[in-house]
């Protein structure tokens, strides 16, 4: 929790080490002038006024030194506090940007999301809230220990035995709670996820919910999340009375020895002595009883943290130590293997192709047969487990991310909008360029056509994500700025770009004018656009299983033959023949 | 009727405690132990001051007989206490989590019947914040701001009135920090102004904006390779929400600091001694009645600390409660009452005069009068944005029509009740929905209880039963987890999810099909078996596959503007024409796609 909070903060752990040393110096001082008041009681029930009220003096002081060394300890919590909000959110910020697009999933995307917002702002309220109260409640207990050995050797001894007991106690109760509360918060994920799913699925469980089918998953979450939350009571409660009890059973314990050394003639000095040793039992178990509250609160505290450490200890995609350029426009995959996850059988396997510069290569096959990996590996979504990707005859891994980009433009499905207008967002793939540059790329996707429709043209502003276009006219614009970005290699899925005969129909006029161009690698959907290509790769089950150009392998009696059946079986389909 | 005015009554009470109200029996006897409880544990301080007086006042040897019973007596007291305490602890979470059940299946519930278009407007996280972390947010208040209230309460009452019954006049000054205390926090929470609040709330949405624009635009941005604009917009926010939190908290530290340093339990031992000492020595008190000053006084610092924090959690809940109340109040989609709905006869569909607008005026479709033969096959086409899957929405009863009515053989959707709608009209539609649960599962959404044969005949009948029995588990394939399905894959399963369910009107909308050719032909081939002989209305994204269709509805900007088939439509020469031609499906070159229409 401590390493994760220290690689949070980073160049700014200097603040907290400092934070941590004034608030232990605050708990030492508090406990010290504490026990500046054992004399002060002392004289007054001896009846030497004079004792107490030099003592009084002493205390006096200790408490104006106690009020401005907590100011400053409270000053250095929010220091710590904002180097959260500022220093720790930045460092997310640029350890993220480097992380392989590949990381972005939704699941992970929304879990960064919640880190970075409510994440921070909890873990930066833990100085103040958490971290003083718990590091000071835990050092003055130490002073009393030493006062009352000083006083009665017997209660020194049993508050000093206290101490380890205590923190096994602590140890033993937190790993109880431990493992109930992650029972717990996996079951509160996946209701979490079910709520999510049933937001999402909504009309499909709606219509499908004839026999209460369609909540019965959602409902389940909850029924499992109520029981393992039971247990967490229990367990949590059983921990509670574990941490308060073995405490107050101490408290016991050090009344029960002061009240026993009054039990036979002791002298007056004697007595007061066991009268304030048991106001320092006192002072020794109240701020261990609050530290032990403070229980929760540091669980809580430890699972943002432990989210945060997921995401700094991703790793980022390595940048090359002596970068390369690229030497041209050419593509070339030698037996590259890549699976998503470890265990699971490997979505690419062995593939080798190469694209000639200003050439148009058709990708086809079944769905899963790993054509989108295949792109993605292009485009260093991520690195190939095997083999190598190679552009312009240099590995990507020797490419610096800059100019890696520089060379490919992308035409997938993702296909996020900036807050901004329309040209601004198509302007993304090319800041400098001109407003009739802007115009051109737009009329090749076809978004002059929404602009036309729209009140303020260009200039309309998109929403978040694009929210303010449909599906379509949102691909529409991320089609020409992929389009604008005028690099020499061109990657379009097309089968998730079109979604509808406009996008068809901009991707086609897209390839039609850029091929020859260009170097062009398109997961081919149309029949016309893989006539289109100068060589095709037919992939199946991971594999290159036929390529050559068109021509060829239409002779052969292979996967692209049956490929063109199937499409003219499509293209036969008809509904209500 | 009786239903809305009784919600009408309980609106005027607070949402906190219209939530809690089902609980609330169970948080008094809990916060009753609770505070009792904690009173409880404080009588050993008593008792140490009791046995000082004891010893010191009548001698040790004389007191011996007495100090035992004392002792007895406090660690007894102690005991119960705590036992009480956590037994009051227990029962409020206890009753947090009986209460959590109840409000998560009643989101559940009214959200299952509000209009679906609900969802389209309120995103996924919204339901998931509700359900899930609004809720458990409400857990700080039942299970611990009650019960920990009490025992501040609890505990600060029982060493006021003891302390006063001792020494009044020491009891006023020993306790002075306190009320000093609530004045400096008071008037350092009265120099927040209302416009730096506003500052700091907006840099924190601020915030939020900007994360999720910049996580969610980094894959455009590394991709373009401009990764400055999205980075700057977040440093922004994050140096902006980082003054504003300076402005917002900076005026507060010392006034803050110093409040909390006046209540510390060493200030206030102190200042019960100095005065304690001052009131010996004024001969006003004897020295021994000073102990249970100092044993008592300090021990009220925790406590009243902990209210100032305790009011963080009730805000905070607040909002969760008003949120999760505005939920549960959310309109229902209008449901015939008990009895009176009405079963269609037939399954004719009949769209008249319907008009709906969902988003402003822009977004609108009106004046829709159609109707759809039993049998026939309907297709609806036009550029995107037409209106075409509002048309399949409303059919679906997604929503309402503003003006107009839709009818199923002869009966207004309103009068039907949802589970007759749903069984005549099935759905297969552009965003494939599958539930992160078995594949038999699956496909048995709509009827859980269909035996493994039926499900069986149902994917053989979608083309997926072959590619399912290749996988490794089966019909057991637990989606997302054991496999990935490809797009195609995923709408067979669809598809056969609509077959189990067999409604003999289907509503399809066709960009499903856009996924590569070999499953392309796979579900197409699925579609046209299963879609014989049964009322069919298509939404076509491409038109070469509805040229055999009875009848097509051309929709431009909300309206429909031409109908018929294939061929009378290309020979009118009019929008549709020109949507054909722009396809590319026949021997004319594209031209444009967008029909030009004056309205």
């Amino acid at each position: 929790m401590i390493r994760a909070l220290l690689l949070l903060l980073s160049d700014d752990a200097p603040v907290f080490r400092r934070y941590v040393l004034m608030a232990v110096s605050y708990g030492l001082l508090s406990g010290v002038t504490i026990a500046a008041a054992v004399p002060v009681l002392g004289g007054l029930l001896r009846g030497d006024g004079e004792g107490a009220g030099r003592w009084l003096v002493i205390l006096l002081m200790g408490v104006v030194a106690c009020w401005l060394l907590r100011r400053r300890v409270e000053i250095a919590g929010i220091g710590v506090g904002l180097a959260i909000l500022g220093g720790a959110r930045l460092r997310i910020g640029d350890h993220v940007a480097r992380l392989p697009v590949g990381w972005f999933t939704a699941e992970n995307t929304a879990r960064l999301g919640h880190i970075v917002t409510h994440g921070m702002m909890e873990i930066a309220q833990l100085p103040a809230h958490v971290v003083t109260p718990l590091v000071s409640g835990a050092i003055t207990p130490i002073v009393m220990v030493s006062a009352l050995f000083a006083l009665e050797t017997s209660m020194g001894l049993i508050a000093l035995v206290t101490l380890p007991l205590m923190v096994g106690v602590f140890v033993l109760s937190a790993w109880l709670g431990r493992a109930a509360d992650t029972a717990y918060q996996l079951s509160a994920a996946e209701t979490s996820q079910r709520a999510v799913e049933f937001a999402q699925a909504q009309s499909v469980l709606r219509a499908f919910n004839g026999e209460g089918g369609g909540v019965r998953f959602l409902e389940g979450a909850i029924d499992s999340q109520h029981r393992s939350g039971r247990r967490l009571i229990w367990l949590s409660t059983l921990s509670v009375v574990l941490n308060v009890w073995i405490l107050q059973a101490a408290f016991a314990a050090l009344v029960i020895a002061a009240s026993s050394r009054l039990s036979n003639d002791v002298s007056v000095p004697e007595i007061v002595a066991v009268v304030a040793a048991m106001l320092l039992a006192v002072c020794f178990v109240d701020p261990l009883l609050d530290v032990a509250a403070f229980g929760a609160a540091v669980r809580g505290a430890r699972n943002q943290l432990a989210e945060v450490d997921r995401v700094l200890t991703e790793d980022p995609l390595s940048e090359p130590v002596n970068p390369e350029r690229p030497r041209d426009a050419s593509v070339e995959l030698r037996d590259v293997t890549f699976g998503y996850r470890r265990g699971e059988p490997a979505v690419v396997s062995g593939a080798s192709f190469r694209v000639e510069p200003g050439s148009m290569l058709a990708l086809i096959g079944a769905s899963g047969s790993g054509k989108t990996t295949l792109m993605r590996l292009i485009a260093r979504f991520f690195d190939a487990d095997a083999g190598k990707v190679m552009i312009g005859g240099v590995d990507i891994r020797d490419i610096s991310s800059r100019d890696l980009s520089a060379q490919i433009s992308q035409i997938f499905q993702d296909s996020w909008l900036f807050q901004g207008s329309i040209a601004d967002n198509i302007r993304i793939g090319r800041p400098d360029a001109t407003d009739d540059d802007v115009r051109a790329a737009a009329q090749l996707a076809g978004v002059d056509e929404i602009a036309d429709r729209l009140p303020d043209g260009f200039d309309t502003i998109v929403g978040e994500g694009g929210a303010r276009l449909s599906g379509g006219e949102r691909q529409r614009v991320a089609i020409a700025r992929g389009l604008i970005k005028d690099s020499p290699i061109l990657l379009v899925d097309e089968a998730t770009a079109a979604l509808d005969a406009e996008n068809q129909e901009a991707i086609a006029r897209t390839l039609s004018r850029l091929r020859g161009k260009r170097t062009v690698l398109v997961i081919a959907h149309q029949l016309s656009t893989v006539r289109m290509a100068d060589a095709i790769v037919v992939m199946e089950n991971g594999r290159v299983a036929e390529q050559g150009s068109p021509r060829e392998l239409e002779a052969r009696d292979g996967l692209y033959r049956h490929f063109l059946q199937q499409r003219q079986a499509a293209k036969g389909w008809r509904i209500g023949a | 009727m009786r239903e809305d005015k009784v919600i009408s009554g309980a609106e005027r009470r607070s949402p906190v405690r219209r939530l809690l109200h089902p609980v609330r029996t169970r948080l008094a006897v809990a916060v009753i132990l609770a505070t009792v409880g904690q009173a409880l544990v404080l009588v050993p301080l008593a008792g140490i001051a009791l046995i000082a007086k004891l010893a010191l006042v009548d001698g040790a040897g004389d007191a011996s007989g007495d100090i035992p019973d004392v002792v007895a007596i406090s660690l007894a007291c102690l005991v119960a206490g705590m036992a009480l305490v956590t037994t009051g602890e227990l029962l409020a979470h206890l009753a947090d989590n009986w209460l959590t059940v109840r409000l998560r299946k009643a989101l559940v519930d009214r959200l299952s019947k509000v209009p679906l278009g609900w969802f389209s407007t309120h995103a996924s996280g919204a339901v998931r914040q509700a359900i899930q972390d609004d809720i458990t947010t409400l857990h700080e208040l039942t299970a611990h701001y009650y019960t920990t209230y009490g025992r501040c309460i609890g505990a600060i009452a029982i060493s006021v009135v003891y302390l006063l019954a001792i020494d009044w006049r020491l009891a006023v000054l020993a306790l002075l920090p306190f009320p000093l205390f609530h004045l400096i926090f008071g008037a350092a929470k009265k120099s927040i102004t209302e416009e730096r609040l506003k500052d700091f709330i907006a840099g924190q949405s601020r915030i939020s904006n900007a994360v999720v624009e910049f996580i969610s635009g980094i894959p455009v941005v590394k991709a373009f390779g401009t990764a400055g604009r999205a980075h700057e917009g977040y440093r922004d926010a994050v140096d902006g929400f980082q003054k504003a939190f300076l402005r917002f908290t900076g005026p507060l530290v010392v006034p803050l600091a110093n409040a909390n340093a006046i209540i510390t339990p060493v200030t206030v031992l102190a200042v019960t001694l100095a005065f304690g000492s001052l009131f010996v020595h004024l001969g006003w008190i004897a020295a021994v009645d000073v102990l249970p000053f100092a044993l008592v006084a300090p021990g009220i610092s925790g406590p009243m600390m902990l209210l100032g924090f305790l009011g963080h959690a009730v805000a905070n809940a607040t909002g969760a409660a008003e949120r999760v109340q505005d939920l549960l109040d959310t309109p229902l989609l209008e449901q015939p009452a008990p009895g009176t709905s009405v079963r269609p006869e037939g399954t004719e569909i009949r769209f008249e005069g319907v008009r709906y607008a969902y988003d402003g005026p822009n977004d609108v479709v009106c004046d829709i009068d159609f109707t759809l033969e039993p049998g026939t096959v309907t297709a609806i086409v036009g550029p995107s944005g037409a209106g075409k899957s509002t048309i399949a929405r409303l059919l679906l009863r997604f929503f309402d029509p503003d003006r107009g009515r839709i009818t199923l053989g002869g009966v207004d959707l309103r009068q039907i009740a949802s589970t007759d709608l749903y069984q005549r009209i099935g759905f297969v539609l552009q965003d494939v929905r599958l539930i992160h649960a078995s594949l038999s599962d699956n496909i048995a959404l709509g009827r859980p209880s269909a035996s493994r044969q039926a499900v069986e005949a149902a994917a053989r009948l979608a083309n997926i039963h072959d590619r399912i029995m290749a996988l490794p588990r089966g019909y057991d394939t637990v989606v997302g987890e054991d496999a990935r399905l490809s797009g195609g894959e995923e709408q067979r399963i669809a598809i056969a999810r609509a077959i189990l369910l067999d409604p003999p009107v289907l509503v399809l909308d066709e960009a499903t099909a856009a996924a590569d050719a070999e499953s392309e032909a796979a579900v197409q081939s699925a579609l046209s078996g299963f879609a014989s002989g049964r009322t069919l209305l298509v939404i076509a994204h491409r038109l070469d596959t509805i040229t055999h269709a009875d009848r097509i509805i051309v929709m431009e900007r909300g309206r429909v503007v031409e109908v018929g088939k294939h061929a009378d439509l290309l020979a009118l020469n009019g929008c549709y024409a020109r949507l054909w031609r722009a396809g590319g499906y026949g021997d004319h070159l594209p031209e444009t796609a967008i029909c030009e229409v004056t309205p």
